[in-house]
């Protein structure tokens, strides 16, 4: 007995203390990354050239989430770490990238807070916003002004400087500038009403422009066979069980109405009242109208019975399928599922139309800004200026003359490589590119920039379509490209004109949530999807009210507070 | 065993395969779907026009499954895991189990053993501390991180404990009177008895290797080090929902993973090889095997 | 001195299991203080603030959470006495299958759904039940009105349940069938003898036989009453059935996608893992009391 115990406490002991030492390791950590690198920090410095090349090899780490790559010549089995551009990127700037790790993009927030809390962070860290302000508050980042002032590229600057610096400057704190942002045009995501050209044909019916032509339409889509087969087997317009989402949902049929409930981010959106004030837009008496409607829609068939038990595969499925013929959706639905359904049925034809309103068309919501990541560095990192390098790297690569190498076919997987900044208004430079080339029936486009590549794959997916050419991809994908980005009666052609005519209203709120948003958020949203779901399914319209009372006390009113004290410290 | 039958028992009999052939079928279902949509044209497929019969028959997707070396290469990780992770699972739960199956009075210890390691069935740090742990003991990145964090398995320990129970006690009197220790009760009498219950721990086992896929996206650093339940979890992870634009990045991604009949082929795939497994493992549930030991 | 040498060698049995589950078990438990921290990842364990029971409290009034916990245990309960009547009464059923190869075709396709993930399975549940399902199909077909099964709070609870019950029964199934197969054969031709039929011998001596395993099961399923089926629930719902579906864990889910709250989230996990110690622990003792049964 006696003999047994002393081990076992000991072992116990032991245990228990390589555990405790294992969770503090951390701190340690830190202090001595910290101290090591002011020491051999100077050494290794070029002189500011945006793509010059370090005299000594510089290793920079990055961790990465990533899609499979796009393009289906890509060598099979390719790793991240194999990326073409990795061996340019040594012989021009002698720089060296290393992956901490990769992870399937669906798993990046996960592995990332696992990451935060080991404290094992890589050089160069790729952020949402929140994850931005949680290590701004630890003061963990570096203060990127003067390598962006002495190696930003002309034409780095150039993409940030496109909104005045709007986006750059709220990743500012006290004058230092703490992460470049990828941002986009944020019109690319106002929804249009996509709709069966071919049906509407068949039906001897005209687009709509007011909802109630849409209504008549939906109606005869319901009933009148549009695909004539005789069957029975259409409905009138895609709905899913998320109202507001990022795609196959209703918010452009809300803003028909007037009505500005969400940017399908599961908040509220926030417009301004006539006084100047923010106000939510989810609990407006517009939004009451709107749910009125969608609930005769679902009462006379033109949603599908069981479009709350939907998701967004479920709507590809019936666009595809050849069920549905009207759907709320961005710019890019050629590209992704309507090039499905053109591949499956070749009569089929889509169109797109500003979302029709009560008066003829109406306004979509817009958001102010639309920011997907934003890239920062590590506060412990010896070279925060290869960041910016690694961007002037990835722009100079999409250059013309650079078009032979930079192939998918030779191992250049472009949607690995970070830090990746494109150019915010490259939508619109492909579009008045590739229109340009066609006007000028060019058998090339005329440009030379970090855009070169992008615009020179659309020009070359349009003519192939034009041409009816199906040698490279199939003729729905083509279209896709096509229809999408360059088409004038497209995606983003009539993106265009709707912000051209001024045909949008503004999310006001642009900030990261507030801390009753955090709080409240889930219980407001599930509050919010269940009363509308079943208000539509036939729940008496006056549900809206107690819906709008119980979101007030629930947390709402104080979120509408908070939204307001942002919006008078930060956006004036 | 052969009597003579009387007519319920006859009827009961023809009832029993009906009802039990019916439930056969219920479970195949699944697996036809798969197969069925793995064998049709990706338009049929992705209109979601396929029930149990392919639309537009094709192989194509199993000749493209030929060329994809992420499947082949995360097949090998996983065989390895589920080898490597039997071995020591079943050693660990076999040698853990003995003493346990004691009775209070032979082993004085044992309630407070079995205590130590039931509350862990209950108790758990949750994912970061687990995880800083399994980094601090050095495994991230090696295939041991996922072995050694789950090497004992306590709801099967307690499993086979029970089974062990159920071995007469003669047999271990009589081979302690003959001399033999312990550690040769467990290896030359307990082993051989519990051959179907080690076969019935050893398949849940390996299934719980199989099957297992968040812990390679936790603990492994890269992609070609996946186990291939982890690498088909990535095909089939749909988005995140909180999104609230989609990137021109995302729709290209979201093009591609309207690949349906590849995804499939390579989840029906998935699924064959550990289908094989348990056909093998039935051969060591032969009735009689303890009744034959104490006999001899 | 004998016994304690003895002993002595099944302690040394025991080491590598209690390494391991110190380890990787207990270690992470440091983690639990989290449930008392506003945690956040950058902080680490020793810097995050404390907050005392605020994370309890927050998750307790927020206002669904009473239905939350109904809807959680009451699925779980009927999922629990089904995993344990369901498997025993197939485990009978394929004892009286008298052909080894029918019996091992319906055990291995029995098993089948468990190999398949909810993300597969929920999409070809959700078909099978929609208006243009199968099952519609065949209420039509017999002149029933079709029914909305997937967006209506009874019925969808049903099929959470029923669905899971089908994916899991091949596990238990199999654990009773190794029990069944391990009782000795004397006893039935002893009670052949007597003159026993087959319904009485499975009275009198297969159901005793497997009384220890069934209280087992029992015990253990117990420790998962707040465990009602995450995944299968996160992809078979929707917004018109939280009323009734929705449990613990999806609603934990959701409180964390607007930002990581690990405080609350760890919370709810000490929360449950008190709960199933309490329950597993009393049941243990009464089973010991009244029974004379060691579960462990």
């Amino acid at each position: 007995m006696k003999r047994i115990k002393p081990w076992k406490m000991i072992l116990l002991v032991t245990m228990v203390l390589s555990v405790f030492t294992a969770c503090s390791n951390q701190g340690d950590d830190a202090s001595n990354a910290t101290s090591s690198t002011n020491g051999e920090a100077t050494d290794n410095l070029a002189p500011p050239d945006p793509l010059g090349k370090y005299p000594k090899l510089v290793t920079v780490t990055e961790v990465l989430g990533y899609n499979a790559p796009e393009d289906s010549r890509t060598p099979k089995g390719i790793k991240p770490e194999e990326n073409a551009y990795f061996k340019d990127l040594k012989e021009m700037m002698n720089i060296e990238v290393k992956y901490k790790w990769t992870v399937p993009s669906s798993q990046y927030d996960q592995k990332f807070a696992l990451a935060m809390a080991s404290g094992d962070l890589p050089d160069i860290l790729e952020l949402d916003p929140k994850n931005f302000e949680k290590l701004k508050s630890q003061d963990m980042l570096a203060d990127l002004t003067d390598a962006y002032k002495q190696y930003g590229s002309p034409v780095l600057k150039e993409y940030m400087e496109s909104d005045d610096g709007f986006a750059m400057k709220t990743f500012e704190s006290e004058g230092k500038q703490l992460a470049i942002p990828s941002f986009e045009d944020p019109f690319l995501s106002a929804q249009l009403l996509w709709i069966r050209k071919d049906w509407l044909d068949n039906l001897n019916l005209q687009a709509p422009k007011t909802m109630d032509e849409l209504e008549k339409v939906a109606e005869a889509f319901v009933k009148n066979d549009p695909d004539q087969n005789g069957k029975d087997d259409t409905y009138g317009i895609a709905a899913q069980k998320s109202l507001f989402f990022w795609g196959f949902d209703l918010r452009g049929f809300f803003n028909g109405f007037g009505a500005y409930p969400s940017m399908g981010d599961a908040q509220s959106a926030w417009i301004k009242d006539t006084e100047g004030k923010l106000i939510p837009g989810l609990i407006q008496p517009e939004v009451k109208n709107a749910l009125g409607k969608l609930q005769s829609w679902y009462q006379n068939g033109i949603l599908d019975k069981e479009f709350a038990l939907k998701d967004e595969n479920k709507s590809v499925e019936d666009i595809t399928a050849g069920k549905v013929g009207i759907s709320y959706g961005e710019w890019w639905y050629p590209n992704w599922p309507l090039n499905l359904n053109m591949d499956k049925d070749p009569k089929a034809n889509w169109i797109a139309v500003q979302i029709p309103g009560m008066e003829g068309p109406g306004k979509t919501l817009v958001s102010k800004i639309r920011i997907g990541k934003l890239f920062a560095v590590n506060k412990k990192s010896k070279n925060p200026e290869a960041a910016i390098k690694l961007i002037n790297f990835y722009i100079e690569m999409g250059k013309k003359q650079y078009r032979d190498k930079n192939q998918s076919a030779n191992g250049y997987v472009y949607n690995w490589f970070n830090p990746r900044i494109t150019d915010p208004a490259q939508i619109d430079t492909i579009y008045t590119e590739v229109n340009k080339a066609l006007e000028a029936k060019q058998q090339e486009i005329t440009l030379d920039d970090g855009n070169y590549k992008d615009t020179a794959d659309v020009f070359k997916a349009t003519t192939d379509y034009l041409a009816g050419d199906t040698s490279n991809a199939s003729k729905g994908v083509n279209w896709g490209q096509y229809f999408s980005r360059a088409a004038k009666d497209g995606g983003w052609g009539m993106t265009r004109q709707l912000k051209e005519n001024k045909a949008f209203v503004n999310n006001e709120f642009y900030g990261i949530p507030t801390a009753s948003q955090v709080d409240k958020g889930t219980q407001l949203d599930k509050l919010m999807q269940e009363s509308f779901t079943k208000i539509i399914m036939g729940a008496p319209l006056d549900e809206f009210d107690k819906f709008v009372a119980s979101w007030k006390s629930l947390g709402g009113d104080q979120i509408t507070q908070e939204v307001n004290e942002w919006y008078t410290k930060e956006a004036k | 065993m052969r009597h003579k039958q009387s007519i319920s028992r006859k009827l009961f009999i023809v009832f029993n395969t009906l009802l039990l052939a019916g439930i056969t079928i219920l479970s195949i279902i699944p697996f036809i779907h798969l197969l069925s949509i793995s064998l049709s044209s990706n338009t049929a497929a992705s209109a979601g026009e396929v029930r149990l019969w392919p639309v537009g028959f094709t192989f194509d997707a199993y000749v493209y499954l030929g060329e994809k070396v992420e499947f082949f290469r995360s097949l090998w990780v996983s065989v390895k895991r589920v080898v490597l992770g039997t071995i020591v699972n079943l050693f660990l739960v076999f040698i853990t189990a003995y003493p346990l199956s004691k009775t209070n009075d032979r082993f004085k210890f044992r309630t407070l053993y079995v205590w130590f390691f039931a509350i862990t069935m209950f108790f758990g740090g949750g994912l970061i501390p687990t995880y800083i742990v399994v980094k601090n003991t050095g495994l991230i990145d090696s295939i041991l991180s996922l072995i050694l964090p789950g090497a004992l398995n306590v709801w099967n320990m307690v499993l086979l404990l029970n089974f062990f129970r159920s071995i007469p006690k003669e047999l271990d009197e009589a081979a302690t009177i003959d001399g033999a220790g312990h550690w040769t009760i467990l290896w030359k009498i307990y082993l051989p008895v519990s051959l179907p219950s080690i076969a019935t721990i050893g398949l849940f086992t390996i299934v719980g290797h199989w099957n297992a896929w968040f812990d390679g996206i936790l603990y492994l650093n890269s992609p070609d080090k996946y186990p291939l339940q982890t690498y088909l979890s990535t095909l089939i992870m749909s988005m995140n929902a909180q999104m609230s634009s989609i990137s021109i990045e995302q729709i290209k991604a979201m093009e591609n993973l309207s690949e349906k009949t590849l995804k499939t082929a390579q989840i029906f795939m998935g699924a064959l090889p550990i289908m094989i497994v348990y056909p093998f493992l039935q051969k060591y549930f032969v009735k009689g095997i303890i009744v034959g030991s104490v006999k001899e | 001195m004998r016994t304690l040498k003895k002993e002595y060698l099944l302690h040394l049995m025991l080491i590598p299991g209690v390494i391991v589950t110190l380890i990787y078990a207990y270690g992470p438990m440091a983690g639990l203080v989290m449930a008392f921290q506003q945690f956040e990842p950058l902080s680490g364990f020793f810097k995050s603030k404390f907050v005392g029971l605020d994370n309890f409290r927050y998750v307790f009034q927020l206002p669904d959470f009473g239905q939350v916990l109904w809807n959680t245990v009451i699925i779980s309960v009927i999922k629990m006495v089904l995993f344990l009547i369901v498997p025993l009464v197939l485990a009978l059923l394929l004892n009286e299958v008298t052909k080894q190869w029918f019996s091992r075709i319906i055990q291995s396709a029995v098993f089948l759904p468990f190999f398949l993930s909810w993300t597969v399975l929920g999409g070809i549940i959700i078909e099978l039940f929609s208006l243009n399902g199968a099952v519609n199909g065949l209420l039509t077909n017999i002149g029933f009105k079709p029914i909305m099964f997937m967006l209506d709070n009874q019925w969808f609870r049903g099929i959470i349940i029923g669905s899971d019950v089908w994916k899991g029964m091949g596990y238990n199934m199999i654990v009773m069938l190794a029990v069944i197969i391990g009782i000795n054969s004397t006893l039935y031709e002893a009670a052949e003898i007597d003159g026993a039929g087959r319904w009485k011998q499975m009275v009198h001596i297969t159901l005793p036989s497997m009384a220890p395993i069934l209280i087992l099961l029992a015990v253990l399923s117990l420790g998962s009453i707040l465990n009602a089926g995450f995944e299968q629930i996160l992809i078979m719902y929707n917004p018109t059935v939280y009323e009734g579906a929705d449990v613990i864990d999806t609603f934990v889910y959701r409180l964390g996608m607007f930002s990581q709250q690990f405080g609350p989230a760890a919370a709810v996990g000490l929360f449950k893992s008190v709960i199933s110690l309490v329950l597993v622990s009393s049941t243990y003792y009464a089973a010991y009391k009244y029974n004379g049964y060691r579960i462990f």
